[in-house]
């Protein structure tokens, strides 16, 4: 590992929101531009490029991305963010517009160089003491764990709910969807340069992420999905795909000595199987890492982890620790890491 | 009208938007149409970036449409997200961005946009 680098690690925060919503169903989206700049202004990230759907908003973020749900955000950041500080901003704006918070969700991995995090992330502890003094009292039901604590892809997950929510979850999200978070270091290097801008290529950012999409194979995760891509100079990588109501992201920091990338989907456990097993497989062959955590949040009772060792183990990387626990709103969430089977 | 020149006409009517497209007909000018939504956020994000786009591209026609307000048009056009730039020419779609791709946008209006004698 470098001595130092780009973090690419990312820290990932979901908020959501019920109440009467007086803009006829679009909630959250008709956020002004303004306000939500502020918001990233604090978390120091900027808009990059954009595009919505009937269904939600998203942001490719100069650090990462911006998922806007009429009672849902979804904030992905990476590098130095300061991502917790766009908590108490959102969850202001909301009280505006007659929505109030009752859900929080927030993970992240293990930082390559926890050193350079700026408080509060300087470690998991201050995080958490964050979040609860900056989420309404009336979230209650809070649960902080770190998992596959003993592991060097530990997983950190904090969430906190309202009562009502903590009984009826129905409300927080659609009852069938899961999420998947893949956390991948060590990329093939071959593979990674394909992340890298060419020389004076006379692109633009747009153009050069649509050719990194196809070229490397992202395209082909999903053909369904409509992709909004960057590619950023002299390297780095980022795109939002949306499919109805489903979105998907990933990142990535190709530079050797820190090379990272993410991929996170949603998922329905009506999908066939074998498509989600095959949108893993495609992932692992796309960056060939050395190590990854593929970590499922789901509504308790649906056991949508299974099968995911055996469909990453024939592409010569072995299951190294897996756990599972329950959270206030969120349902289970299992995290497994695997490593390939030279170390 | 050269007082629209520089500027985004916004579409009200199907009728205002067949006079609008008609006239991009008849001038051969680049016709530039951005499908907007008033509850997509990225579209928010875009206005202020193609209006000065707009400014400095007078040669060029630029075009607003509401999806809901001109459902018909949204849909001849087959527009499923936004913001959709169509790239008009003499009638036809010649190009097309479908987000708040700024880069693009400028690169595309660049490429279409040659000044016609």
């Amino acid at each position: 590992m470098a001595v130092s680098g780009f973090e690419g690690f990312e820290k990932r925060l979901e908020l959501n929101f019920s109440g009467d919503d007086p803009a006829a169903g679009m909630g959250l989206r008709r956020l002004d531009f303004f306000s939500l700049e502020k918001v990233l202004h604090a978390v120091q990230c900027t808009v990059v490029s954009a595009v919505g759907n009937r269904y939600f908003d998203s942001y490719v973020l100069s650090e990462s991305s911006l998922f806007v749900y009429p009672n849902k955000i979804i904030i992905k950041t990476c590098g130095t963010t300061q991502l917790l500080k766009s908590v108490r901003p959102l969850v202001d704006y909301a009280i505006t517009m007659g929505l109030t918070l009752c859900g929080c969700r927030y993970t992240r991995g293990s930082f390559i160089f926890p050193e350079a995090q700026p408080y509060p992330h300087t470690s998991f502890k201050d995080e958490v003491v964050y979040l609860e003094e900056n989420l309404p009292k009336h979230l209650s039901c809070k649960k902080a764990s770190v998992m596959n604590s003993k592991s060097c892809y530990k997983w950190h997950v904090f969430t906190a709910c309202d009562e009502v929510h903590m009984v009826a979850m129905e409300d927080m999200h659609s009852d069938d969807l899961y999420t998947v978070e893949i956390c991948m270091t060590e990329l093939d290097r071959v593979l990674a340069k394909k992340f890298f801008r060419r020389f004076n290529d006379g692109k633009t950012g747009d153009s050069a992420g649509k050719e990194m999409t196809e070229i490397t194979g992202i395209r082909d995760v999903n053909r369904t999905a409509l992709i909004c891509d960057y590619a950023f100079d002299p390297c780095g990588y980022s795109m939002n795909g949306l499919d109805g109501n489903r979105y998907s992201t990933v990142h990535v920091t190709p530079e050797d000595g820190f090379s990272y990338a993410s991929f996170e989907c949603v998922g329905s456990f009506y999908d066939d199987r074998e498509e989600f097993f095959a949108v893993l497989q495609k992932v692992v062959k796309i960056f060939r890492p050395a190590a990854l955590s593929v970590s499922t949040t789901c509504p308790t009772g649906h056991e949508i982890w299974r099968g995911v060792a055996k469909a990453i183990e024939p592409l010569g990387m072995r299951l190294r620790s897996r756990a599972a626990d329950e959270f206030p709103a969120a349902g289970t969430v299992v995290s497994q890491t695997f490593t390939t089977r030279r170390k | 009208m050269a007082s629209e020149e520089g500027q985004v006409i916004s579409c009200h009517s199907v009728d205002e938007w067949k006079q609008h497209f008609q006239k991009g007909v008849e001038s051969k000018k680049l016709v530039v149409v951005d499908f907007t939504a008033s509850w997509c956020g990225p579209c928010r994000f875009i206005a202020p970036i193609l209006v000065e786009i707009a400014k400095k591209t007078p040669h060029v026609i630029f075009l607003k449409v509401d999806v809901d307000e001109l459902k018909t048009v949204a849909q001849e056009f087959e527009v499923e997200a936004m913001p959709t730039f169509l790239f008009i020419k003499e009638g036809k779609v010649v190009d097309k961005v479908v987000g708040a791709r700024k880069e693009e946008l400028q690169e595309k209006v660049d490429k279409h946009g040659v000044l016609t004698a």
